[in-house]
């Protein structure tokens, strides 16, 4: 579930492709929080061993990308391609801060609400041209076009009012409001406008082939088999130390487990069922180990505030308090998870670690539920007020299954405190067409982190109820929605991040929502693979990121391929 | 019997064009929509209200049903699929890529369930109740009953991991080997898909045939045959299998468009490029016109093989086509 779901911010999914050969740079402006130290399990392996450049890394990828236009892209195999070929404006480092890439330097007006970005020179396309302000226009351009399908970017612009070159060499952008956060939007890889011209934006080409101005350039791509990327001749930064990245598309977990296991792969993604099963598979240890992080990502449920159930801030406190955390963490995740209590992950800048989480406490609960009028007047066994039983349908994803376990343990506790909820596993489509079109009253839900944006106000604001946003829970509370809104206009970290732990205390004693846990991200690797850094913001969505790797030689895999 | 083909014919118009709309509207009328589709339980996102409307547009979705109807059929009747929303591509392109993988894999598993099911059918018919009959079909339905994905990852983790002996997953090495290896090695990543898709069907096949020849063998011309001396295998063979392949004809009509529709767990599971993920995929994330095009191509399919299958049968038995 933690993959599971939803969230936004994929959004901004984007946001994170990282490169190589980025330099930090002089961005003046906004520069984000300093993220806390990583808890544990955060690695850097960037100093260990003498990287060897040449050999083939084997990548997998869960499902086929739709296209590898930047613009275009709606999911994570798009961007782990892109990674390699494609370099940003600007990206994000390990700590969570914003640093140059192909713009060298950007400076922020002091109303907070236009950029001015300068490109690197030297930066050309593998067709030798430049990269120019008109390819950063161009892209951004699209990206607000109304008939360009871009779900990653277009949230990021939807504010943008202008954007035009002041020269080949940088262009400036205009927002129409103030915003501390705007300069993430540009973690953004560009398209060669030159490519385009007298083509169909859509079924271009290069959508399919696209042009690298990275370190890589893609070399094949075989429908639904893999992707193979080999070195870009023209690319003159610091360069990846593989010579070729092969992509396969393995949709199967297991298989892709197995896969590791001979030595097809060098890396997947596993869940905790695959861990536990790599501890006690001898094979498995001698060739490769787990790789285990806490990214930006939680689950939470979700309670729709709009409903008589839940409408009253004890209730939401009550049910909060009927979730056994401490049991999901140590039964269902084995340890390697963290209860949050608010909306964001304990390594974000604006989560506060002195705000404790509601504790388990059934019999507070019943307290608060029955101050709050639910009591069982019928002798039913079930809670009522004004004629009406408290329960309602708990909505889940059919394809989540620590989703399902969490509402499994929450139904059982509910229906010792009178409250039914019937589990209603649903196909991912019809479930978020009913969360977001607001026809549910519970639904277990995620909040995928793509980019270290903190900002809560899209998902909380009362003002940004659907149909205008995604408050999908209703949430509205006068003194949050303040505090929402002087955080995003601070453009001082340290007065935000103040700002923030003050908001992060509203969400704990008027809980929107259930908030469960943050859960580490699992990844099994090749032992040969080394060079590992993780952020925050998990293996990939951040610079270096898998540029980083490196293969170590003498390692089977190459031979071990039938 | 041109008049019988025509009247079978003019029937298979209707049933497709009912087939068409059917599947036209369980699609359009399915909660979900190709902007709730976007992201996956894996990587998700909301989309507001707003974003959602726009993406209706771009994708022609916010005309009225009967409008996209008209739309989709007009481009029909000219041979045009439409394009795919995820990539834009015409939906023709995608099918065309991936229907070699997949009539290769189950034209094999088809052609290897015969060829063991039938002696199996056969063997235990002439001898019902038999010792071997007893235990085929003891074994048989344990095989029929393996879930696939269990069995597929069994047999991956034997063959592939522990042995070695087979490849894992895929169509061919990468990179592939030239010339005649190269034909070894898609050989060689056929075997496990092959075998996953072909245990499941022999109960059915097996037990089939026994009971055409079980049938048959009772037969008057069966009991002449073994009196003019003709031995008991080619009794069976050459005279109550011959029979008893009848209905296993028409059955077969039924089961070649089958072909086309690949296996969603076998091919996900084998990574294999074929119609069956491309099918289940488009469904998730409401691809209308490749779920549709797919659809179209599977009912054209079962219904020409439906027909063929008629045909062949009036051919083969005078009585069909005189009673029609």
């Amino acid at each position: 579930m933690k993959r599971l779901g939803p969230a936004i911010l994929l959004a901004c999914l984007a946001a994170c492709r990282a490169k190589e050969g980025a330099r930090p740079t002089a961005g003046v402006g906004p520069t984000p929080t300093e993220a806390p130290r990583p808890a544990l399990g955060f690695l850097d392996e960037s100093r260990e061993g003498t990287p060897v450049a040449g050999g083939l890394l084997r990548r997998r990828l869960v499902g086929e990308p739709a296209t590898l236009n930047a613009v275009l892209q709606s999911g994570l195999p798009e961007q782990q391609v892109l990674q390699y070929v494609s370099r940003q404006l600007v990206d994000f480092n390990s700590r969570l801060e914003l640093v140059g890439n192909l713009a060298e330097r950007w400076i922020v007006s002091d109303d907070g609400r236009e950029y001015r970005f300068d490109l690197q020179r030297g930066a050309v396309w593998e067709d030798g041209t430049p990269v120019t302000s008109a390819d950063a226009v161009f892209t951004i351009r699209r990206i607000v076009d109304a008939r360009v399908p871009s779900p990653v970017f277009k949230p990021l612009f939807a504010d943008l009012e202008v954007i035009e070159a002041v020269d080949p060499a940088s262009f400036r952008a205009r927002f129409r409001e103030r915003d501390a956060f705007h300069a993430y939007a540009f973690a953004l890889p560009l398209l060669p406008a030159h490519r385009f011209e007298g083509q169909s934006f859509l079924k271009a080409r290069d959508n399919r082939a696209p042009l690298s101005n990275g370190p890589y350039r893609v070399a094949r791509w075989k429908t639904q088999e893999s992707i193979e990327l080999e070195r870009n001749p023209r690319w003159n930064g610091a360069a990846g130390h593989f010579d070729r990245i092969v992509f396969r598309i393995v949709p199967e977990n297991s298989v892709a487990y197995l896969a590791l296991v001979e030595g097809s792969l060098d890396e997947t993604w596993i869940d905790q069922p695959l861990k536990e099963r790599s501890a006690l598979d001898r094979r498995f240890q001698t060739c490769c180990r787990v790789v285990e992080l806490y990214n930006l990502d939680y689950n939470y449920i979700g309670l729709n505030n709009r409903s008589p159930l839940f409408s009253d801030s004890r209730v939401r406190r009550a049910m909060t308090m009927l979730l056994d955390r401490p049991a999901i963490v140590q039964g269902l995740y084995r340890g390697s998870a963290r209860i949050i209590s608010g909306p964001w992950a304990p390594d974000s800048p604006a989560y506060d670690a002195s705000v404790t989480p509601l504790p388990f406490d059934p019999q507070e609960a019943a307290e608060l539920l029955s101050q709050a009028g639910w009591r069982d007047t019928n002798g039913n066994g079930t809670r009522d007020r004004a004629g009406r039983e408290f329960e309602f349908d708990l909505l889940v994803s059919a394809g989540s299954n620590a989703g399902r376990q969490i509402d499994e343990i929450f139904a059982e506790e509910l229906s010792r405190a009178g409250i039914r909820a019937r589990i209603r596993p649903l196909e991912w489509a019809t479930f978020t067409d009913r969360v977001d079109s607001g026809a549910y009253e519970a639904a277990t839900l995620g909040w995928a982190a793509a980019d270290p944006n903190p900002d809560p106000f899209p998902y909380w604001h009362s003002s940004q109820v659907p149909p205008r946003g995604i408050n999908i829970a209703h949430y509205s509370n006068p003194s949050a929605d303040r505090l929402m809104e002087e955080a995003r206009r601070e453009l001082d970290p340290e007065k935000r991040e103040a700002i923030y732990h003050r908001l992060h205390r509203v969400f704990r004693n008027d809980p929107p929502v259930v908030f469960v846990v943050n859960a580490t991200q699992k990844y099994a690797f090749r032992r040969r693979v080394r060079g590992l850094i993780t952020s925050p913001l998990g293996l990939f969505g951040f610079s270096p990121g898998p540029l980083s790797w490196w293969g170590a030689p003498g390692d089977d895999v190459s031979a071990g391929r039938k | 019997m041109i008049s019988y083909v025509l009247r079978r014919l003019a029937l298979a118009i209707p049933t497709l064009g009912g087939i068409v709309v059917l599947v036209f509207l369980l699609l359009h009328l399915a909660p979900g929509s190709p902007a709730s589709a976007a992201g996956s339980a894996e990587s998700g996102r909301r989309v507001s209200a707003s974003a959602r409307e726009e993406m209706r547009r771009l994708y022609g979705l916010d005309r009225p049903l009967p409008e996209r109807f008209v739309r989709w059929i007009g481009r029909v009747a000219r041979f045009d699929l439409g394009e795919s929303f995820a990539d834009r591509r015409p939906v023709s392109e995608r099918i065309r890529e991936a229907l070699p993988a997949t009539l290769v894999l189950n034209g094999l598993a088809l052609f290897f369930t015969l060829a063991i099911a039938i002696p199996i059918g056969v063997a235990a018919g002439g001898r019902p109740e038999g010792v071997f009959d007893r235990t085929s079909a003891v074994i048989l339905f344990a095989l029929y009953s393996m879930p696939v994905f269990w069995a597929a990852l069994l047999l991956q983790t034997l063959l592939s991991v522990k042995l070695g002996w087979l490849p894992l997953y895929g169509v061919s090495s990468d990179p592939a080997p030239a010339g005649l290896a190269g034909v070894a090695d898609r050989l060689a990543h056929l075997a496990l898909p092959v075998m996953c898709l072909t245990y499941a069907s022999l109960a059915f096949f097996a037990r089939l045939v026994r009971a055409g020849v079980v049938e048959a063998r009772s037969q008057d011309y069966v009991t002449a045959a073994l009196a003019r001396g003709v031995s008991r295998r080619g009794a069976l063979w050459r005279h109550a299998f011959r029979n008893a392949l009848l209905p296993l004809i028409t059955l077969l009509g039924l089961l070649l468009p089958g072909l086309l529709s690949g296996s969603v767990i076998v091919e996900r599971i084998f990574a294999w490029p074929g119609l069956g993920r491309l099918y289940f995929d488009s469904i998730l994330s409401r691809d209308y016109p490749v779920v549709l095009g797919l659809s179209l191509v599977g009912a054209v399919a079962t219904l020409a093989a439906t027909l063929a299958a008629d045909v062949a049968y009036a051919f083969a038995d005078p009585r069909v086509r005189e009673e029609s």
